[in-house]
């Protein structure tokens, strides 16, 4: 049931997205974007390739400490992945710190993860390419987006392995004569036997009004010729089943079961802890589409510490005049000059109460703003701060949110 | 029509040309090559949804095809249409066919399916969507049907082989997917390899309901121990599905034909 469910709002999203032309990033509720998992420092190593070539998306992520408890946590099961209409690029390897994810894993909030995918392009076309993770039970967690651009000839694309028993092989077309062959020759088998019956045309009514006439003789209606061709039909059958399993145990004697079971990722060594920030008070005044964000900053470390940007739901505002940063393509959600931020840099061990605005109307395109119409109206944030020397350090803040209206 | 009773083969054609026969048969014939296209168009179509809802992802990607669920799922879902339209046939036509006919309809719908929705549409390659083969299993119903002449017999013997060769029955064409290859350090099935490279974004490896490892010594008997109990569980199955036939055969509208 749920296979079908899925397969269906695979295609639904596949078509939408291919109507579209773009995402489906904004269709999920505001506060799951926000505090479920923080993607950052999204690279592609180039927005245009040609079929065959290679491109590397990497990245980093945090799972958000304010992870809704109502949802299935990313602690449980989780897979990164790429989201990407149908494969128009195959994935050669995805790691995250360091370790392959060709399995499932977890990931642990609070901890910061690096992720790289490397993929090769299969169709041409121009494509909204984002990082994803899949969450057991709460569905894909999307990343931030870049677009990508593949030219050249579809029929020309490759993809190789080599099995551990030396053999190489086509990916593209490996196994497949073999299937036909055998698929061709049962469909034409039973096709057979479908005739035999067939061709004692006409079938319906007069075997329907025969069989009503015999009673309990009505086995009477199958003759010594159909008993003698269903034994050699079962026959042929058994033994055509037999021998076809024993000539693919000879042909292949060494087979594996499909490989399955979770690996394990060691989250990365976060270094000292040089900031921590708590939220007080965050409201959004909805006609101005500004978010205010009261909260207490206290710097652990030896130097002064500015606050470069808020990341929230994918959305980046920034402090231009601390780290100025320009959106990478047309639908990049940079908001290059939102974040005013008051009180601020805090000097060295100080605790200072540290007010921010982000101003954009980025909330409202991005249909952030529905989230006043949603039962557990909760924002978290990641907020980038930077030292004099321009060393970076990043903290989660979250918690309630309150609109104001007028 | 009283003299039809001989014995088949039950051509009248022999009976000296009365004009009312020769267009009584006309009539037959006409009627056949209305319904039994119709028949298959309806099969085709009950049972590559009713598959595609019980089975649905096992037999869509060739990395889903594993020794402990597939072949368990696949005999229970795939009974079904043989079961019912097997006793409905040879009850009212004694026709042994139901078994491969449905089966048939189902093969030619789910390659349609394949091809249309997932190579040409989504752009998977067709060797790793292709659908499995279970023709031998209908022609395995239908002949033991044929020869026993039972429903007894056939769910017992009938429905034990259906459960039991449903790996062994496929294994020539999937046994070159369950070859081992190495990626990154880690072993993987040739199959894995296909559904790790070709990106699905809405299936995430864990979705996928397959055999994991146990604690309890299999070892290597988990096919043949799956296809056993596959078997029994399928006989069961296949009689109440058949006793389903008996009560669709039953009821007045079909009765109401003649
Ligand atoms: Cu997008």
């Amino acid at each position: 049931m749920s296979a079908v469910l899925r397969w269906l709002v695979a295609m639904g999203l596949a078509l939408v997205a291919s109507a579209v032309g773009a995402h489906g990033e904004k269709a999920q509720m505001p506060q799951l974007r926000m505090s479920t998992v923080h993607w950052f420092d999204l690279e592609v190593s180039t927005t245009k390739l040609s079929v065959n070539d290679e491109i590397v998306v990497r990245g980093r992520f945090m799972p958000s400490m304010h992870w809704p408890h109502h949802v299935e946590s990313i602690e449980d099961t989780a897979f990164l992945n790429i989201g990407v209409p149908g494969p128009a690029f195959v994935r050669l390897e995805s790691r995250v710190n360091g370790v392959p994810m060709i399995r499932s894993t977890r990931f642990f909030r609070g901890e910061t993860y690096e992720f790289m995918i490397r993929m090769k392009a299969r169709k041409p076309g121009r494509y909204h390419v984002h990082p994803l993770i899949n969450v057991k039970g709460t569905g894909p967690i999307i990343g931030p987006g870049r677009w990508i651009e593949v030219g050249g000839d579809p029929a020309a694309f490759e993809l190789k392995a080599k099995t551990l028993l030396g053999r190489e092989i086509d990916l593209e077309s490996y196994g497949f004569a073999n299937v036909l062959g055998w698929s061709a020759f049962w469909f034409l088998l039973g096709l057979s036997w479908f005739v035999y019956w067939l061709w004692k045309c006409p079938i319906v009514i007069p075997r329907f009004k025969q069989r009503d006439e015999l009673g309990v003789d009505a086995d009477r209606m199958i003759t010594r010729t159909d008993r003698r061709t269903g034994l050699i039909y079962l026959a042929v059958t058994l033994c055509a089943i037999v021998g076809g399993y024993q000539y693919a145990q000879a042909s292949y004697p060494i087979t594996t079961p499909l490989q399955t079971g979770r690996v394990d990722v060691p989250p990365a060594d976060p270094g000292p802890r040089v900031v921590t920030a708590t939220m007080v008070e965050a409201r959004y005044r909805i006609p101005g589409r500004s978010f205010r964000i009261e909260m207490e900053v206290t710097n652990h470390g030896d130097k002064a510490l500015s606050i470069g940007e808020m990341a929230a739901g994918n959305l980046r505002f920034i402090n231009a005049a601390v780290k100025p940063v320009q959106p990478a393509d047309e639908d990049d959600l940079v908001a290059v000059d939102s974040l005013r931020v008051e009180n601020a840099p805090i000097p060295p061990g100080e605790t200072r109460t540290v007010v921010i605005y982000a101003d954009d109307a980025l909330w409202e395109t991005q249909r952030m703003t529905t989230m006043i119409k949603s039962p557990d109206a909760n924002v978290a944030a990641l907020l980038f701060f930077y030292d004099t020397d321009g060393r970076r350090h990043h903290v989660e803040i979250g918690g309630p949110m309150i609109p104001v209206f007028g | 029509m009283a003299e039809d009773s001989a014995p088949p083969p039950a051509s009248p054609s022999t009976q000296s040309g009365v004009a009312n026969l020769a267009e009584q048969r006309r009539a037959y014939i006409q009627f056949d090559m209305l319904v039994i296209p119709l028949i298959v168009l309806l099969f085709m179509g009950i049972f590559s949804f009713h598959f595609a809802l019980l089975v649905g992802d096992w037999d869509y990607w060739v990395d889903w095809r594993d020794r402990r669920w597939w072949p368990l799922v696949t005999p229970l879902c795939l009974a079904v249409l043989p079961g019912v339209f097997g006793y409905l046939l040879w009850e009212r036509l004694r026709l042994p066919l139901a078994g491969t006919l449905t089966i048939l309809c189902l093969t030619v719908a789910s390659w349609i399916s394949r091809y249309l929705n997932f190579y040409l549409f989504a752009d998977f390659p067709m060797n790793m969507v292709w659908p499995s083969t279970y023709v031998a299993l209908g022609l395995i119903f239908d002949c033991i049907l044929l020869l026993s002449r039972s429903f007894f017999w056939t769910g017992l013997a009938g429905g034990f082989l259906f459960g039991l060769l449903v790996y062994p029955l496929n294994w020539p064409l999937l046994a070159p997917y369950m070859v081992p290859v190495e990626l990154h350090g880690t072993m993987l099935t040739v199959a894995d390899l296909q559904g790790y490279e070709y990106v699905r974004t809405a299936i995430p490896e864990y979705v996928r309901k397959i055999e994991q490892s146990t604690l309890r010594t299999f070892g290597e008997a988990v096919t043949p121990l799956t296809a056993v109990f596959a078997g029994f569980v399928n006989i069961l199955n296949t009689w109440l599905w058949m006793w389903v036939g008996y009560l669709g055969a039953k009821a007045v509208w079909i009765r109401k034909i003649t």
